[in-house]
């Protein structure tokens, strides 16, 4: 399996997708321009890798913004992360700056809309 | 109805303003180091773009750092007269092929005879002589307590190869406005038209301060559009709004980077348009942002928008709230251009409805104002 990882840039999110360490997480601002292709890699690998995941997957979401465009490409990645839910265990955990209304009002939003054991954590430092 | 219509669309005038002084931006406000250099990326992003030839830009550079420079060494403003209408200004234009830079601030009067007499004497030298002249100055190690803001003046003269343009107008009992202008043309030494409209321009500059004053704009953009010009205005707001609370920043960050790619992604920028497509600015009254922007569209759009913005304006929370959710799996509408989402997610975030007009400008384009409030 490839590996992913994308460093941050000023207008994209830290991504790293690492099958040997079982890490998950896409961290940072994300409001690419072209936000559709920035995130096509990342949906398609999960949707491919769907089968060959370890039994259990943590994923993390630790963002600081993102915009609208990249709202959209979100809710695919944790579609994609319902459909592996069906058959492993999947934890997406959400976090949140603790004064950052925003983003867990996001956070609060996906967790109704998406059929998936969503946590959201909130941290300070 | 009529309270979503922008009043005579200030958007508009002020574009039209803008593009009949040529200007490509404008900068009012307290002037740090950070800001700074995000003035001066944005301002280096536009020269590239615009394919500008790489000693113009150099020239243009220098000259913007010294200018800007002065600016920061000089915020000379103190407590008891902190008002908004004296804070510093930086303006660019680009008159074919001719780049103008004027920066402004608030000076001690007592220094204006001799921020006149250094001038003067300046603008009474001819290109060898001011060589000498730096060489003396700097020899002479004549430095104030400023750090060398002569120096800066000859420097700024000798890269334009033109006079220096200035003003001082009366602020208060101790204070003037000092506005310089200088003037950077394609080939350096080649005979040039007499600069007497530079001062006409100096006129025209000042009466768009006093508007940018009362208004109380603190940023205007009305260059090329594009991402990476996106990320130097968010960067320059970022630095701006150091001290407000993150929520609001973040308010103000997020309804940006929404209408500003509104302007990248549909934007018109079609043949018989001049090159700058859009004009951005805020205004930032007591707590209040309040972001505009202004574009042209397709005449074909036109319809289309107004429907989406009439509509979005016409739910309530809730139903805001419905159709977000909607249109976040909507994936019909999911393309590089669109998502569906912007214009309700600006109508959430403001908890206002959105104030906009779209006026005809030809048999092609509509010229699109919008404006939200943040607090």
């Amino acid at each position: 399996m490839e590996n992913i990882l994308f460093n941050p840039t000023e207008d994209t999110p830290k991504v790293v997708f690492n099958f040997d360490t079982g890490e998950y997480m896409i961290s940072g601002r994300s409001l690419p321009e072209n936000a559709v292709a920035f995130y096509i890699p990342l949906i398609e690998w999960l949707r491919k890798f769907n089968s060959s995941f370890k039994n259990e997957i943590i994923f993390n979401f630790k963002l600081e913004y993102f915009n609208t465009a990249s709202a959209k490409q979100i809710t695919k990645i944790l579609l994609a992360l319902q459909a592996i839910s069906l058959n492993k265990e999947v934890l997406i955990k959400w976090y949140y700056y603790i004064e950052d209304m925003d983003i867990k009002a996001s956070g609060e939003r996906f967790s109704k809309l998406i059929k998936a054991n969503i946590e959201l954590i909130s941290y300070d430092d | 109805m009529s309270s979503q219509t922008i009043n005579d669309s200030f958007a508009l005038r002020l574009f039209e303003g803008m593009q009949k002084n040529n200007l490509n931006y404008i900068y009012r406000g307290v002037f740090s180091q950070n800001i700074t250099d995000g003035i001066l990326s944005l301002t280096e992003a536009n020269l590239e773009k615009v394919g500008e030839d790489s000693k113009i830009k150099k020239r243009v550079f220098t000259i913007m750092v010294e200018g800007l420079q002065n600016i920061t060494r000089h915020q000379e403003i103190e407590e008891e007269t902190d008002t908004n209408s004296e804070t510093g200004i930086f303006l660019i234009q680009n008159i074919d092929k001719r780049y103008f830079i004027t920066t402004g601030n608030p000076i001690l009067k007592k220094n204006i005879s001799n921020l006149t007499d250094q001038l003067n004497k300046i603008n009474s030298l001819n290109p060898d002589e001011l060589k000498q002249y730096y060489k003396n100055v700097l020899n002479d190690n004549i430095i104030s307590d400023k750090g060398g803001a002569g120096l800066g003046l000859i420097e700024m003269a000798r890269k334009s190869g033109n006079k220096l343009v200035y003003d001082f107008v009366d602020l208060s009992t101790n204070y003037s406005y000092f506005y310089l202008n200088t003037e950077i043309s394609q080939e350096k030494g080649a005979k040039k038209p007499i600069i007497s409209k530079s001062s006409g321009s100096l006129d025209d500059i000042k009466e768009l301060h006093k508007t940018l004053n009362n208004e109380e704009i603190v940023l205007i953009f009305n260059g090329i559009f594009n991402q990476e010009s996106l990320l130097n205005l968010l960067s320059i707001m970022e630095n701006q709004m150091m001290e407000h609370n993150l929520n609001l920043k973040k308010k103000v960050f997020n309804i940006m980077v929404e209408m500003l790619q509104n302007i990248v992604k549909h934007g018109a920028n079609g043949n018989g348009l001049s090159q700058n497509p859009g004009i951005f600015f805020i205004n930032q009254k007591n707590n209040k942002y309040i972001l505009n922007t202004g574009n042209y569209i397709d005449i074909t759009e036109s319809e289309k928008l107004k429907e989406k913005i009439d509509y979005v304006n016409s739910l309530s929370t809730d139903d805001l709230n419905e159709f977000y959710e909607k249109s976040l799996f909507n994936f019909q509408v999911d393309s590089s251009k669109e998502s569906g989402l912007g214009m309700i997610e600006l109508r959430l975030k403001t908890k206002r409805r959105l104030k906009f007009e779209i006026s005809p400008f030809n048999d092609k384009f509509s010229f699109f104002a919008l404006e939200t409030v943040v607090d």
